[in-house]
């Protein structure tokens, strides 16, 4: 023994310690890349009964129609309408104004042409293509032929209660440009929304919705594309890109919700409003977030009943939307009011038809309508709560794609950049926009189409 | 020294309870006007009309109309009610409707008892009358107001008010009920102003038993008739001989409250919690988190967007039978979630259940009564009211399968003097309709100990 303390003299000692700490290091670094970066994809089949064919893989010709039937049946219950007094000054405090109601409705039933805008939908060519046992939906829209162009393959994921039709003022800035870059869009209807089937099975969630469009996306042969997503768009591609990380080439996400806080959001919520900087907030994190409160607890609350029992009892909530279109209406409508501006609650008539025109409000009600998708629609609430949201493996998962996110002063809630960072690992682009609210591509689609280009292009820039 | 300071601490702190205690505040409330604009000059119409439950051939064939371009949209595979109303069920339950259910003989059934309308505070408040047909020479009738909740009305009274007015047994108290109807409910006029409350409506309902000539009486409700009728206590003392209740969630959480919480499942008898106490409360996160959270969405849309969500089913009858009758099938029992028909028709007929949703069909009047959830959480989870306990007899029905459970440690916090406290061998949340017989009884065995004690 002594002669092996004699021997490890000073400079072998220091070499032993320096290895060893190499060694460990070197180890901690493998194994923290070998660490999860994505989830495990699954699979699931949702039609009637027992599966027995196998998928179907072509793809079919889809064309939006109507009929003379439809159009007076929908007159008819519009007709059958029984008004109820609003309270007195209530604005749309208490919900969609009941006298303001009556102007939507008096004009949907008089001058809204739901045929002149089945022939709008139908500009661009739809599909339908059966996967997993559902008949999935989409419009699939190709830039057109430039020289010297580069053209991306990007998919667009709506949410509730929009659609496929909230991008259709985004399309033609992203797929028809006069620069270098285009995009080849395509945009799904999520299944048991609009035109896709909805599922029979219970347990179809985001995840599932994910690897459906993965698959569509595999399926049209795109190996790699872009994804953009805003709602319930924003979690379903979010994990699309943890699902399979080497087909994203970026993210880019009008919405991001906080899901796990912990120690480090309390601390920044304490600090925040006093010391920003000391935990990465700008003035205008601290803008957007502060009365902490007041904007995110209190009014989550009051904006978030609809939320609460579609995620508990959706067939009940749904079964009187299904008959009345007004109501169908009024509940939809009433989110593209209040989560445009929450000012609008105070105003008679909402402010709905500052940013939106009523065709094209009640033209996205009729895909829900005519479709009678709106249960289907509101069991993706349930389905995605079923499993405690904090625990599901994507909520344990980060996010290694090229990331980029627009931050929407009117969004539901601020999420600021240091938050991000905590499942996001690689940002590249973070921007706080101008105007407009939770609906950035019905409301702002130029803005939104800015700041997705300018995303692609430092994503395409860095590539090697 | 350190047990002189102790014994003082000790001291201090009963005088503080002692004090707290016998500091019983009296709630206090302002006149209200509830009509279109503003208020007449002159007195108001105090005049107590009678009133008819009508119907017309327009308004069957309307509903059955309605009925018949009802779209449905079917429920997942192996949900039960899981998801809400089952689909497949709700069909039946349509076509029974259609086909089978008389409304003009259920109108019939609902004018069996005489019914008024008298105007208060500028709105028509409906109820109904009911006095004794054959009170033994000597006695009188004990007056009784009873206040129903949502979603439910007056109807619900209609199986135990036979119990209460011509008791069978001798002994029994006999009762002269008032029923009326939540404004905003039924054929009750809904308030056209923002910030009518529970205790609004404990102060109409005041009114209208002072306008009766009833100095004195007692009082008995669930859902929101517990809250309107504790109101009423609170509001006037000394006219509230007695209160019945069979829903007493807590509105106030004290330290002793959060230790029984904590500890009761250890040391039950501590606290006085019985088995139904602990298997009710117990699991903690299940029974106090998760299971409210999976039952309130109803309350949580319409204490914020009754207008929206209101909105559709004053159109769809089905749909509003779906949003009411999955209540009385949930809250009577939480099994019956997993079964495929709800276990509605374990403990009601098609045919009571059915009428209480006409009478908000044909009224109109969901929309109005989901804003009473919003004006009464207007001001947040701790109102004036909720701070302020009860000083009148109380007594307690605690049913087990009510949505909360209030074990009798927690029932005395708020009621400061409980008399009577009944764990009842059956029933659920709508207990007058479910159990009229349990509940009679409780109600005279409650009524013989307060006027026994006199």
């Amino acid at each position: 023994r002594q002669r092996l303390t004699e021997e490890l003299d000073r400079p072998k000692l220091q070499l032993l310690a320096l290895s060893s700490v190499g060694i460990g290091l070197t180890y901690f670094l493998v194994w923290r890349r070998k660490a999860k970066k994505s989830i495990p994809l699954g699979d699931g089949w949702w039609g009637h009964g027992q599966q027995t064919l196998r998928d179907d893989n072509k793809i079919y010709p889809f064309k939006v129609e109507t009929s003379e039937d439809e159009i007076n049946d929908l007159h008819r219950r519009i007709d059958q309408m029984r008004y109820t007094e609003p309270l007195e000054d209530c604005g749309f405090q208490y919900g969609f104004n009941s006298n303001y109601l009556q102007k939507v409705v008096s004009y949907w039933r008089n001058q809204f042409d739901w045929k002149k805008q089945v022939a709008k939908l139908n500009e661009y060519p739809h599909f339908k293509t059966n996967i997993e046992g559902l008949d999935v939906h989409f419009v699939h829209v190709r830039a057109p032929h430039r020289p010297g162009q580069k053209v991306l393959p990007l998919m667009l994921v709506h949410g509730w209660p929009g659609s496929f039709f909230e991008f259709y003022k985004i399309l033609p800035l992203l797929t028809d440009t006069k620069d270098d870059l285009a995009f080849e869009v395509i945009c799904p209807s999520i299944p048991g929304y609009g035109f896709s089937e909805a599922p029979h099975k219970q347990g179809f969630c985001s995840l599932d919705a994910a690897r459906i469009f993965l698959k569509l996306m595999e399926r049209l042969g795109f190996n790699k594309f872009y994804l953009q997503g805003g709602d319930w768009g924003s979690l379903i591609t979010t994990n699309m890109a943890q699902m399979k990380p080497q087909c994203v080439s970026g993210l880019h996400l009008n919405m991001l919700a906080v899901t796990k806080g912990g120690v480090g959001m309390l601390l920044s919520l304490i600090i925040g409003p006093y010391l920003p900087f000391l935990v990465g907030f700008t003035r205008e994190d601290v803008r957007r977030l502060f009365p902490y409160f007041e904007k995110n607890v209190y009014d989550l609350l009051m904006e978030s009943g609809y939320m609460h029992i579609q995620g508990t009892k959706p067939d009940t909530a749904g079964c009187g939307l299904n008959d009345s279109p007004v109501g169908l209406a009024a509940y939809i409508l009433e989110k593209f009011s209040t989560w445009t501006d929450r000012k609008n609650r105070d105003l008679e008539d909402g402010d709905l038809e500052k940013k939106y025109s009523l065709d094209d409000l009640l033209t996205n009600v009729m895909i829900y309508w005519t479709t009678r998708s709106i249960i289907p629609s509101m069991r993706f609430y349930k389905e995605n709560f079923k499993t405690n949201p904090q625990n599901r493996v994507d909520a344990r998962t980060g996010i290694f794609v090229p990331m980029g996110h627009a931050a929407f002063p009117n969004e539901l809630m601020h999420c600021p950049l240091p938050w991000a960072r905590w499942r996001f690992k690689d940002i590249r682009s973070y921007s706080y926009m101008p105007r407009g609210g939770h609906f950035a591509a019905f409301e702002e689609p130029r803005l939104l189409a800015e700041d997705f280009v300018k995303f692609v292009r430092k994503v395409e820039g860095k590539k090697r | 020294m350190l047990l002189e300071v102790l014994l003082a601490l000790v001291l201090g702190a009963v005088v503080l309870l002692v004090l707290r205690r016998s500091k019983a505040a009296v709630l206090k409330t302002e006149d209200g006007w509830w009509g279109a604009g503003s208020p007449p000059a002159g007195a108001e119409d105090e005049s107590i009309r009678p009133f008819q439950v009508e119907t017309s051939r327009e308004e069957i064939e309307d509903l059955q109309r309605r009925i018949d371009q009802t779209r449905p949209v079917p429920s997942l595979e192996d949900s039960q009610f899981n998801y809400g109303f089952n689909s497949t069920y709700l069909q039946k339950v349509a076509a029974y409707w259609r086909n089978e259910f008389d409304w003009s003989k259920q109108v019939d059934k609902l004018n069996q008892y005489p019914h008024f309308k008298t105007k208060i505070e500028g709105i028509d408040v409906h109820y109904v009358h009911v006095k004794p047909k054959n009170l033994p020479e000597g006695r009188t009738a004990v007056p009784l107001i009873m206040v129903h909740g949502w979603p439910g009305s007056f109807y619900e009274f209609y199986g135990i008010l036979p119990l209460l007015t011509e008791p069978a047994n001798a002994d029994d108290v006999a009762f002269e009920v008032i029923c009326p109807s939540i404004p905003g409910y039924g054929f009750s006029e809904a308030p056209r102003k923002k910030g009518f409350n529970s205790v609004c409506a404990a102060r109409v309902f005041l009114k209208l038993m002072r306008r009766l000539g009833f100095g004195r009486f007692y009082a008995q409700g669930g859902d929101w008739g517990w809250q309107i009728t504790t109101n009423m206590a609170q509001l006037d003392p000394t006219a509230v001989k007695g209160l019945h209740i069979n829903f007493a969630p807590v509105e106030n959480v004290g330290p002793l409250l959060i230790l029984s919480i904590l500890l009761g499942r250890r040391f039950p008898g501590l606290f006085g919690f019985t088995e139904l106490d602990v298997k009710r409360l117990y699991p903690r996160v299940e029974k106090m988190l998760v299971e409210p959270l999976k039952e309130t969405g109803y309350f949580h849309i319409q204490a914020t967007k009754p207008d929206t969500a209101g909105r559709g089913l004053n159109d769809s009858p089905v749909g509003l039978a779906a949003y009411i009758l999955e209540k009385f099938s949930t809250w009577t029992d939480h099994e019956f979630r997993n079964l495929e028909d709800g276990g509605l028709e374990r403990k009601f007929s098609l045919e009571d259940l059915l009428t209480n949703v006409m009478i908000y069909w044909t009224t109109g009047s969901i929309t109005s009564s989901m804003r009473f959830y919003k004006e009464n959480f207007a001001k947040g989870f701790y109102p004036p009211h909720a701070r302020i306990p009860v000083t009148v007899p109380t007594g307690v029905a605690a049913f087990p399968n009510e949505l909360m459970h209030t074990p009798k440690l927690w029932a005395k916090q708020k009621n400061h003097k409980l008399k009577t406290y009944t764990t009842m061998a059956r029933g659920g949340h709508f207990a007058a309709m479910e159990e009229p017989g349990l509940m009679a009884q409780d109600i005279q065995k409650f009524i013989k100990v307060v006027e026994g004690k006199k």
